[in-house]
């Protein structure tokens, strides 16, 4: 039951002592390990010690080293946060296309329904469509009627449309 | 007014000064030091903070480490750390002396 304790406070602290880069840890682990079984045998908690082994960790990474420059340990920051807000933005300007996209066929082109015109008196062939025309502003009288450009229109269908 | 040593300690934190106090009476390791700081200052070093501070005094040049004692390292105050430490605690000597005249002065 003993032994079982130790061991878990032991591999807690080991846990801990592996959070920290492995140039500390050639130098520095069988001491600190060392120096937490003293410390615990003395009745110190093995989490408190795991936690100080756990920021010491944190510290060590954040630490500017001769050949990591404070600046280059900012810039990458930086570049992170640059990624992550471009990644945020790209995210929130998908999200209403999405929701859009709930009222649209999943996908492929749109297939164009025209309603055939009824044969004419001349017109040989019941399914012949008229062919688009040039509609002068003034013969527009649509939702836009004084819009002031031409506008191609299917004549002979059951209402003057935009192609 | 002469020139003042400047404090190299000002700005390396509390637990590397009272390391280095603890330090000036001869060697000691981790574990030693941690129970030399609880006694004369009453504060308790984490292990962490102590590598920590351990190793910045070490970059500064102001500690050296011993060859390793089975598993210990113990660790020497050098010259130079010797004399940034008489330079420190001149300065807290001097701020302590005019706190408290000042608080004589103000009947606080």
């Amino acid at each position: 039951m003993m032994r079982a304790r130790e061991a878990r406070e032991g591999r807690l602290v080991d846990a801990a002592l592996r959070c920290y880069p492995a140039r500390w840890r050639r130098r520095h682990a069988d001491e600190a390990a060392e120096l937490a079984a003293l410390l615990v045998r003395d009745g110190t908690p093995a989490a408190s010690i795991a936690w100080s082994y756990l920021a010491g960790a944190a510290r060590e990474w954040l630490a500017p080293r001769p050949g990591r420059s404070l600046s280059r340990v900012s810039a990458a920051l930086l570049a992170a946060m640059c990624l992550l807000g471009f990644s945020a933005a790209l995210v929130a300007e998908t999200g209403p296309a999405k929701a859009a996209g709930t009222t649209q066929p999943p996908s492929g082109p749109v297939p164009l329904k025209v309603k055939p015109t009824p044969p004419s008196a001349g017109s040989g062939s019941p399914h012949q469509f008229t062919p688009c025309r040039l509609i002068l502003p003034r013969q527009v009288t649509g939702a836009f009627p004084d819009a002031g450009r031409p506008r191609l229109s299917l004549q002979g269908a059951a209402h003057a449309r935009s192609c | 007014m002469a020139p003042r040593e400047q404090d190299v300690l000002r700005r390396v934190g509390e637990a590397s000064v009272l390391i280095l106090v603890s330090l000036a009476d001869g060697p000691k390791h981790g574990y030693a030091l941690i129970q030399d700081v609880k006694q004369f200052a009453g504060v308790e070093l984490g292990p962490g903070t102590l590598y920590g501070a351990l190793d910045r005094l070490e970059r500064l040049g102001l500690i050296e480490s011993l060859p390793a004692d089975e598993r210990r390292h113990p660790y020497r105050i050098t010259a130079p750390g010797a004399a940034a430490l008489r330079v420190h605690l001149d300065s807290l000597e001097r701020v302590s002396a005019a706190g408290r005249l000042r608080l004589q002065l103000g009947g606080a």
